[in-house]
């Protein structure tokens, strides 16, 4: 009655509607922003009712939430943990200074827009980003997961090589491992 | 007014008597600052630390005068028994950026002499920690020094998102944009008004 | 028999350290033989940026030092350039500046909650303290507009009055924290699982304290009464009766027994300033901000920030912008030489306590 195509569909919203009620968090604060993560997660706003927690590691997280500014030093780390999690996975940018540099915009220590080196799905602005806001990224993200939408990592994988170019570029010393997917 | 600032008109006699060279004044209550030349400031902490009750290093700044091409040192010391503050100040050269370090005296003042090392380019002889500390895998000049622009390195270094060379004027671009009038009591605000 | 020696990265991504950090531990068995604190993970280079900015410009870059409590940070550059400056400050200004320093310790101090408790395994308390934090940030959320950075204090005073009824709403969250204490006594404090965790950890001694530069909560938890609400009283602090409470032990346990003490002063602080606050105006005017010149000079000051001392050197050349502002927060020290020192002997799983129990903030760390 379906074809492989229309049956591999019907699998990918299935799949879809099982990731978006399930987004992990690694327990990465980057930067100042993560001090609006507790409010986001306890008792007050609540985030598990979207399915939205804590992981400890990168391994078993599905979102990694840049919290802030990115220094050169914590990007490296940034992308070591971008490039362990495991499918799906997704990138939210919270907070001004990951789109434009925010009020860090002439800093010799932090890159300005976060998307040329890692695949943002969302972005959140503000400064910093109420709780709300957070969880309003997250209702916007599991819209584009049941869509579909949310490919930054099939992004990833195709543009490696400009990632990387620009990865290289702000990182000087580049003695990272190479996984392969 | 000698009244009100015994203790500190006191410590301030006592530095003069030991140290002749030193010149120490009364800032305010609380505060009194010692300048001193570069050579004898490890006798002189060691004598404040000892002698004079100044047991807490409190925070240790430097400050780079590029005009008289020289770096300030400046040792902030606390004595809990006085409740004084001291604002030991040294000058050194800014060409031959090397000092002794005092973390015999008080070992957190390692981690100072490490962030100086790494932002002005000082050299502490005797600490041997003087390795990367806040920076990674830096090749420019130490950037905390006048001479380096942040600006500058940012652009080329960063990309920048267009749209923000306009930052400068908010309030204008704002106008434009949207046609909202600025009001009265702003317009004074202005940069250009200024310029 | 001498065990072999392991390398065990303790962050940058960990769910147990405080912040964007990282501590190098060699381990034996269980058991550290040397840490090694790395951070410059959130170096922003604030002090660089402010040279570049304006004195008005500087505001909103100081109180992203440190995200936990923001407001030491503004008070203490607003009392800076007021000192270099001359600036008086109305009386009514300086009662709302401590009002507002006192809801941030409040503030700091709920959230430590969460994290000291959660670092030992209680995951209740988290949930209710961040939740009642959150009735402090509302006030803030109405006196200033933000709900983490305020922006609220500069030079000459404060940026707007208390809206109407706001003085109610504060003594009325007050009541209501007042009587939370009880029930985190009973969750937190008196239970035995933080007790055994937390009693006899970490200790600093207490004849080498001063000397190593430990101040705030940990140097009152050595029983050392040093507090520069005390010694130095800023703004109103000398006309308000208070306590400072001090703890024997120098371990983690005493350290939070002076935090809990702590909360109860604050409450008590914050409604004598709200029953002694004259009326009158919240500001001097300053000038305008692009033509600010600020005399030559320099000024250190302190303030007594919930982690401890929090000092500001700032130096003035004439010109619109400052020459250099330098900030020692207290994490400073507790989080680079004393941490390095009192993990030594500590087991892995005390590590995330004894860095909670400490304060130890990177952002202050290398701004």
């Amino acid at each position: 009655m379906y074809n492989d195509k229309e049956a591999s569909k019907i699998v990918d919203i299935i799949k879809n509607f099982a990731r978006k009620h399930s987004l992990w968090i690694v327990a990465y604060g980057t930067g100042c922003g993560a001090i609006e993560l507790p409010p986001t997660m306890t008792s007050r706003y609540d985030a598990e009712r979207f399915g939205i927690r804590g992981s400890a590691t990168p391994r078993q997280a599905d979102v990694l939430l840049i919290t802030g500014y990115l220094s050169v030093k914590t990007l490296k780390r940034v992308i070591r943990t971008y490039e362990q999690m495991q499918e799906p996975k997704y990138v939210i940018g919270f907070g001004s200074c990951t789109i434009n540099g925010g009020m860090y915009w002439d800093s010799y220590n932090t890159i300005k827009a976060l998307d040329r080196y890692l695949p943002v799905d969302v972005y959140i602005n503000g400064c910093m980003p109420r709780p709300e806001a957070v969880i309003s990224g997250f209702i916007k993200l599991q819209e584009l997961i049941a869509q579909g939408k949310a490919d930054g990592a099939k992004r990833y994988q195709e543009n490696l090589e400009w990632y990387r170019e620009n990865q290289r570029k702000v990182i000087k010393n580049w003695r990272m491992p190479e996984y392969n997917w | 007014m000698d009244k009100d600032f015994i203790n500190e008109n006191k410590t301030i006699e006592e530095i003069k008597n030991t140290f002749h060279s030193a010149e120490a004044k009364l800032q305010r209550k609380n505060r009194i600052i010692v300048k001193l030349r570069s050579d004898l400031i490890p006798p002189f902490l060691s004598y404040a630390k000892n002698y004079l009750s100044f047991d807490h290093l409190a925070h240790f700044s430097c400050v780079d005068w590029i005009e008289d091409n020289q770096f300030e040192l400046v040792y902030i010391l606390y004595s809990y028994e006085k409740n004084i503050i001291a604002i030991v100040k040294t000058r050194i050269d800014r060409e031959k950026a090397e000092f002794v370090t005092v973390k015999h005296l008080w070992r957190q003042a390692e981690t100072f002499e490490r962030e100086f090392h790494e932002m002005y380019g000082i050299n502490f002889t005797g600490n041997n920690r003087l390795t990367e500390f806040i920076l990674e895998d830096w090749d420019d000049i130490p950037p905390m020094r006048r001479d380096f622009d942040t600006m500058q390195y940012s652009k080329e270094n960063f990309y920048t998102r267009p749209g923000r060379e306009d930052a400068q004027d908010v309030r204008e671009v704002i106008t434009k944009k949207s046609g909202e009038k600025i009001p009265d009591f702003a317009k004074e605000f202005s940069v250009r008004k200024l310029k | 028999m001498r065990e072999k020696e392991t390398t065990l990265y303790f962050g940058p991504q960990h769910p147990g350290i405080t912040g964007n950090m990282m501590v190098k531990l060699k381990v034996a068995g269980d058991t550290i033989v040397k840490a090694e604190t790395h951070v410059g993970y959130l170096h922003r280079a604030f002090e660089k940026l402010m040279e570049r900015r304006t004195w008005m410009q500087s505001f909103p870059i100081v109180c992203r030092i440190c995200v936990p409590e923001p407001d030491p940070n503004e008070e203490n550059l607003a009392r800076a350039v007021e000192e270099i400056e001359g600036r008086e400050v109305p009386e009514r200004a300086k009662y709302i500046r401590v009002m507002v320093l006192e809801l941030s310790r409040l503030a700091a101090y709920f959230l430590w909650m969460g994290g000291q408790s959660g670092t030992a395994g209680l995951y209740t308390v988290p949930q209710w303290s961040v939740g009642d934090r959150d009735y402090i940030l509302d006030l803030f959320e109405e006196l200033t507009g933000g709900r983490i950075y305020h922006m609220y204090i500069w030079a000459g005073g404060v940026r707007r009055d208390l809206p109407e009824g706001f003085a109610d709403k504060v003594l009325k969250t007050m009541d209501y924290i007042e009587s939370r204490l009880p029930e985190y006594d009973k969750l937190m404090f008196d239970n035995a699982i933080f007790q055994k965790r937390a009693q006899g950890i970490g200790v600093i001694d207490k004849d080498k304290a001063l000397e190593w530069g430990v101040v705030g909560p940990p140097l009152r938890g050595c029983g050392i009464k040093h507090d520069v609400r005390k010694d130095e009283p800023y703004e109103v602090y000398d006309k308000l009766d208070f306590v400072v409470p001090t703890y024997e032990g120098g371990d983690i346990w005493a350290r939070a027994m002076v935090r809990r003490k702590e909360m109860e002063q604050s409450i008590s602080i914050i409604r004598q300033v709200i029953e002694k606050m004259p009326g009158g105006e919240y500001y001097n005017k300053v000038p305008t901000p692009l033509n600010w010149f600020v005399p030559p000079g320099e000024a250190y000051v302190k303030t007594e920030s919930a982690r401890g001392e929090f000092g500001y050197y700032v130096v003035s050349d004439g010109s619109l912008k400052p020459r250099r502002v330098h900030v020692r927060g207290p994490a400073y020290v507790h989080g680079v030489s004393l941490l390095e020192n009192i993990l030594v002997g500590a087991n892995i799983s005390d590590v995330a306590m004894i860095m909670n129990s400490l304060g130890v903030c990177p952002p202050e760390i290398e701004r």
